[in-house]
């Protein structure tokens, strides 16, 4: 009864809280729990990615030839060797794993097994690069503040430019409807919708990053989505979270300096891993990621088409 | 029933307000009852303290008073590209289109519609504009934005933090050069600030105030409940900057709950009262009235009338 005379009295709130409840750090962070080291050693890490299993991959740009899998142990092989250069990562629905190859200007899918290359983009210097479970991918080109789309049928295209002054990491909503793009160059993190034909449109910087004292530069690198819809992106001052109408809800401390990606991985994909100075680091959290490679969660449960 | 507290010192208001919860056993028995309700996830706001205010006779309709009629509109914006966003004209029984009529704005207008919401603001424009304590007011309610989705299986992205939190010029400039001019087409509006009023709720609250802060040539009257003076997109600087601005023509009004939120983005109570602070050092017009309401419009709700009265308590003279 009382549920019901509220709800009309206060219809207008209620709506916006449910729409947009507070979402702090402590929803996240587990008491306790800190950043564990899990490598080090390498030049500079960067391209976090997970499977399905919570096995992270990730590259070494600085001085690695290829790419490393870290299981769910911590324990580092090559994954696959002689591609240097490597800036992003993420799997397709196809179970290949994408990379932008930034040195050797292309955009790649490796086949697992074969090590196969099959190049998408050429001509292009792909930064980082998400793939939605279509298959269609889009990355971003820093330098000529671009964003670019590789469809599913394989057509290459430039979908945004400008706005941004750095476009650098790239997510998804869990929905898969929104596109997010985190600037380097600038204090906003934007978002877009994704058209039926995978333009990009209604761009907005949806998101405002704290940055440190007298700069409007945020270093927004690296971006990834938890299952809650929640953004979490690197920056200067450190892992910010952001919940999904765009409220900066916290900053993560990093362990140091330079983080440039995060995803989740690890068992129930539950750790937020973290690749910073040529070292990945790992921290149990309360929030789960989700893998862009799967149907998102209600066209898996009404059977819809994914985009 | 409590209507109305006028609040002649803000600050040692809230002491004893705050003092007063501390001591009340049946105040804090509600507090708890709120808490698991919250915790269970059945409500979000709005309970416990906040059932002491009731709406008054001038929230309902009376006989003899003409009753203004309502209708609704959908926007598409330009200035927030892709947003589709219901709104909803007030236009009282008295206007003829003779005179420019004032103009009330109203952020999450849909709550201020609803004859069982807390506000019913047609039916408290139609009874003060028939007693003559309002001028012919166009009412203006307007949702905030949401950019709808390609796939059934995707949500709308909903607008509203970036719409009313952002501070800037952008909200007003949404209403100045959109949407203001549409309504226009219809009935005539005045451009005498004075008789022209924002209002919101919650961070409704601080887009009314950021609204009148960046165009007081526009609006030069601000009415805010429960305002979101805090840390959301760094609205929390107001008050420091109402201290350090060279005074603006504006009126505000301002209504908080000592029991208001207190979370990641700030303290609601503590904000609204730096704001008011920050408003009398620097002499504005203005009135604050602190309750003991939590994050609900009941409150504004109830003293909606009264509110109304006090913004336009000179309108005549002002003329």
């Amino acid at each position: 009864m009382k549920r019901v005379a509220l709800s009309s009295v206060c219809g207008w709130i209620l709506a916006a809280v449910v729409s947009a409840q507070d979402m702090p750090l402590s929803q996240v962070l587990i008491e306790g729990e800190d950043w564990q080291l899990m490598a080090e050693g390498y030049g500079f890490t960067d391209a976090c990615a997970a499977d399905r299993e919570g096995n992270l991959y990730f590259s070494d740009v600085k001085n690695g030839n290829g790419i490393f899998k870290m299981d769910l142990t911590g324990k580092v092989s090559i994954w696959r060797d002689g591609l240097p250069g490597i800036s992003g990562l993420q799997f397709g629905p196809d179970g290949k794993l994408y990379a932008c190859q930034n040195k050797q200007e292309r955009l790649i899918r490796i086949v697992p097994g074969s090590g196969e290359v099959e190049v998408l983009a050429e001509g292009v210097r792909p930064n980082d690069l998400v793939v939605t479970a279509l298959g269609a991918v889009y990355f971003t080109d820093t330098k000529p503040q671009e964003i670019h789309s590789v469809s599913v049928r394989g057509e290459h295209r430039v979908v945004h430019r400008g706005d941004l002054m750095r476009p650098n990491g790239i997510t998804l909503s869990p929905d898969q409807g929104t596109l997010v793009v985190s600037d380097h160059g600038a204090k906003f993190v934007w978002a877009f919708r994704i058209e039926s034909n995978g333009d990009l449109a209604h761009g907005q910087p949806y998101m405002t990053v704290a940055t440190p004292p007298r700069t409007e530069e945020s270093k927004g690198d690296g971006s990834t989505t938890d299952a809650y819809g929640r953004y979490y992106v690197t920056t200067d001052v450190g892992l910010q979270m952001f919940d999904p109408t765009g409220r900066l809800c916290g900053v993560i401390a990093t362990p140091a300096p330079k983080a440039v990606s995060v995803e989740f991985a690890g068992p129930g994909l539950a750790y937020l891993y973290l690749a910073a100075d040529g070292k990945i680091f790992r921290r149990k959290t309360a929030s789960a990621g989700v893998l862009f490679q799967e149907p998102p969660f209600l066209a898996r449960v009404y059977g819809a088409a994914a985009r | 029933m409590i209507l109305f507290r006028v609040v002649q010192s803000p600050l040692r208001r809230t002491a004893c307000t705050v003092a007063r919860l501390r001591h009340s056993a049946g105040m804090h028995g509600l507090r708890m009852i709120g808490k698991v309700l919250l915790a269970a996830g059945l409500v979000g706001v709005g309970h416990g303290q906040d059932e002491v205010y009731q709406k008054g006779p001038d929230s309902m309709a009376k006989s003899g008073v003409p009753a203004g009629k309502v209708t609704k509109g959908k926007w598409m914006s330009k200035i927030f590209p892709g947003t589709v966003r219901d709104y909803w004209i007030y236009v009282p029984s008295q206007y003829d289109g003779s005179t420019p009529a004032a103009l009330f704005v109203a952020q999450d207008g849909s709550g201020f519609i609803s004859e069982e919401g807390a506000f019913n603001a047609p039916v408290v424009f139609d009874n003060l504009i028939h007693e003559g304590a309002m001028p012919v007011t166009v009412g203006v309610f307007i949702n905030p934005g949401a950019i709808p989705p390609i796939e059934e299986t995707s949500k709308p992205r909903s607008n509203r933090s970036f719409e009313y939190d952002s501070m800037g010029p952008r909200y007003a400039q949404f209403l100045l050069e959109e949407l203001l001019p549409e309504v226009g087409k219809t009935v005539k509006l005045t451009t005498d600030p004075k008789r022209r009023v924002i209002c919101g709720n919650s961070s409704g609250g601080i887009c009314a105030f950021t609204v009148a802060w960046e165009h007081p040539e526009s609006f030069g009257n601000v009415v805010s409940h429960i305002g979101s003076f805090t840390d959301i997109r760094g609205g929390h600087v107001y008050p420091a900057m109402i201290r350090k601005t060279e005074k603006k023509p504006i009126r505000v009004f301002l209504q908080d709950g000592a029991s208001d939120l207190d979370n990641l983005y700030g303290n609601w109570p503590l904000a609204n009262q730096q704001m008011a602070a920050s408003l009398k050092f620097k002499e504005y017009d203005y009135q604050f009235v602190l309750g003991e309401g939590k994050h609900s419009g009941r409150h504004g709700g109830a003293i909606f009338p009264e509110t109304m009265r006090w913004i336009f308590r000179d309108w005549k003279e002002a003329k």
